[in-house]
């Protein structure tokens, strides 16, 4: 489905958006988000600090039309990522019917043997997915990447809104967009939904976790406890929050926001002093719901994508909805044929790399660059995909008092309980530079509302 | 919410004694700050005596730069307020964004003040800020609980300040009396013989400054 996704300057809608009124308040915005906190942490130099995240006012507009269309592809996919999920550690069919190399399960950082048939509350894996789109220039969305472990980014969007409307009421007056207020909602919804009985907690590795103000904004709105390692302990086969008296209360969901690796030390990483011991033998018994759950990270390995369409036909006899960027696994010798032969023209990234890093662009390569990297991927094929450059859409983002374009992706949100739910917002992160796509706040992006027209 | 942590606790006590610090110590240098703007005037060795903090100042000039601003300096004001910010920054969800906005604010204003020709106008800011704080606090966290741990912290770090800046009988005694009135409202665990002591002493006819400071420093239980 061709789109027109946003609204531009230079398009007819442009004229009408140039006079919205929010478009003159974004230094207000700006000064109420730096009032309320709203930062991200980034170490420089191994310093910790804690950096504003720029926000631009001209918003990301998303018709209700195409809205419709993007939330029945992505709950399409997200249900097949948990079938994927719920299949892969448990009767592997997938792998049995020859869907997905097995090389690409057991070889892959994301597996976790650990979690080999374990079957979470209500069999929910992925209760939040944040998953990367890109608008291309031939007006179709393109899936980047899916981010079923601890996607973030949802707080921003949604503080944003809050003070734009309070900025400026009349632009929420005029336009039929979309409350994107409700994601604390949905999420605290998704929370009790598996939760085994007792408190829902969020639980944050602490202050200095880069986006520790998520944690905290979300245990806020939810109005649930934000706690960490040393406010939990496992006994009995139950998990217990401590208060300051020395009293249990049972925990049944935990909304953790630290990594696999580092959740439980007599489990997984055990030099972890910011993990709770024994939490993933008592969700193994299924005494604790932890979201999202343990092992997902096979879901959303950047290996493990080209095979999504895949899934998507296999479990659930349809055909994909949302278009994968068109992806080579130099593994397969056919796909490193075409890898070598148009380097020049394609995006590679490493596998095991997140935020941006591990990734690289063939024609920015010195001949050395090249020579060395093609010498690496030979050595360690499975490391790398290799995808088609998108030559997606700019947006426009305010410059000072000028309007100029630069590349910006989206994250959507979806939130699964009984059913997957995608948030009628997301999160639009753009780069500052204008040679660069990489969008990501850790490397000088900003971010921008997204609104959905209701009409 | 109804579950707290002992590190919420903790860091609840802390925000109300580090913003009582700030307050307390800003407007006390506030006072002595114009004192001290002709080269060589002023006594910032007895500010430091009466605070009891170290003088490790070259000059009047040297202090008024760095008693307030430095961040190297543990006893600054600056120091002080970035541990309130440090204490509130973990407390979001206790205290919510509007409260812990004004603490936040109070910060940028200490940076503003930095840069500024005329610190003052800056510092009023700061102090109007933990007074707004204080009142969100009265006026938005409904948990009682959470509302008293910060005011005892606060009438806490009001009764060492007082006792180390040699304040009188009537001072001592109001902030006595505060304080007893509002320990027994939470669940913080403290030694009632210090409230029983500490009446004892501020009724006395010369105030024994060093045995106040002495009480005041382990009411709480730990």
């Amino acid at each position: 489905m061709k789109q027109s996704a946003f609204f531009n300057f230079s398009g007819k809608e442009g004229g009408q958006m140039k006079n919205i009124d929010l478009l003159k308040r974004t230094d207000t915005v700006n000064e109420l988000l730096a009032r309320y906190g709203v930062k991200f942490g980034i170490y420089k130099n191994n310093t910790f600090k804690e950096q504003l995240f720029p926000f631009d006012a001209i918003p990301r507009i998303i018709q209700r039309d195409e809205f419709t269309y993007l939330e029945k592809g992505l709950k399409q996919r997200v249900k097949a990522l948990n079938l994927f999920l719920s299949d892969i550690y448990n009767e592997k069919r997938i792998l049995k019917d020859n869907i997905i190399p097995e090389e690409f399960i057991y070889a892959s950082s994301g597996y976790l043997a650990a979690c080999e048939n374990i079957h979470p509350p209500k069999d929910v894996f992925s209760h939040i997915s944040g998953i990367d789109l890109v608008l291309g220039k031939d007006g179709n969305w393109y899936i980047l990447e899916d981010n079923l472990r601890v996607p973030s980014g949802a707080s921003y969007p949604m503080i944003a809104r809050d003070l734009c409307r309070r900025s400026s009421p009349q632009t929420f007056h005029d336009y039929p967009i979309e409350d994107n207020r409700n994601y604390a909602d949905i999420l605290k919804h998704a929370l009790d939904y598996v939760n085994t009985g007792g408190l829902s907690v969020v639980f944050t590795p602490g202050r200095y976790n880069a986006a520790y103000f998520e944690h905290s904004y979300l245990a806020e709105r939810m109005k649930v406890p934000l706690v960490s390692s040393s406010d939990l302990v496992v006994e009995n086969d139950h998990l217990y929050f401590i208060d300051y008296s020395g009293k249990r209360e049972q925990v049944g969901a935990v909304y953790r926001r630290i990594s696999d690796e580092y959740l439980d030390p007599m489990n997984f990483k055990e030099e972890s002093v910011i993990g709770v011991p024994h939490i993933f033998d008592i969700y193994r018994k299924g005494n604790v719901a932890l979201l999202n759950a343990p092992g997902n990270g096979i879901a959303d390995d950047k290996g493990i994508y080209y095979f999504v369409p895949r899934m998507i036909r296999y479990y659930l006899g349809e055909e994909p909805i949302l278009r994968n960027a068109p992806t080579y696994l130099p593994f397969y010798e056919d796909d490193m044929k075409y890898v070598l032969e148009h380097f020049d023209q394609l995006v590679l990234k490493d596998v095991a790399e997140a935020g941006g890093y591990g990734v690289v662009f063939g024609n920015t390569m010195t001949k050395e660059q090249k020579e060395n990297f093609i010498e690496l991927l030979k050595k360690e094929p499975r490391r790398f995909i290799a995808q088609e450059v998108i030559d997606f859409c700019d947006i426009d983002i305010l410059d000072g008092d000028e309007i100029v374009p630069r590349k910006a992706d989206l994250r959507a949100f979806v939130v699964s309980a009984e059913e997957p739910v995608v948030w009628k917002s997301g999160l639009t992160r753009f780069s500052r530079n204008p040679d660069s796509f990489i969008v990501n706040s850790s490397q000088g992006g900003g971010f921008k509302d997204t609104w959905v027209l209701s009409r | 919410m109804g579950v707290k942590s002992i590190e919420n606790t903790d860091r609840l006590y802390w925000l109300g004694r580090y913003s009582e610090r700030v307050y307390t110590t800003l407007k006390l240098f506030g006072m002595s700050y114009d004192t001290m703007l002709e080269e060589g005037a002023g006594d910032y060795d007895a500010f430091c005596r009466s605070l009891e903090i170290p003088n490790i100042y070259e000059s009047s000039n040297d202090f008024l730069e760095k008693y307030p601003f430095s961040e190297e300096d543990t006893n600054s004001i600056a120091s002080n307020l970035r541990r309130a910010y440090d204490n509130a920054i973990e407390l979001r969800e206790e205290i919510g964004s509007e409260t812990l906005a004004y603490i936040q604010l109070a910060c940028y204003d200490m940076q503003s003040a930095r840069v500024s020709k005329a610190p003052m106008i800056e510092f009023q800011k700061v102090i109007d800020n933990i007074l707004a704080f204080w009142g969100i606090v009265d006026d938005l966290i409904e948990d009682e609980n959470t509302r008293n741990i910060i005011k005892i912290g606060k009438r806490v770090e009001r009764i060492d300040l007082y006792a180390r800046l040699h304040a009188g009988h009537e001072s001592m005694c109001r902030e006595v009396r505060r304080l007893e009135g509002r320990i027994d409202r939470c669940n913080i665990h403290y030694k009632k013989g210090v409230i029983t002591r500490l009446d004892e002493l501020v009724q006395e006819e010369t105030l024994n400054y060093p045995e106040i400071l002495k009480e005041i420093e382990q009411i709480l239980e730990v």
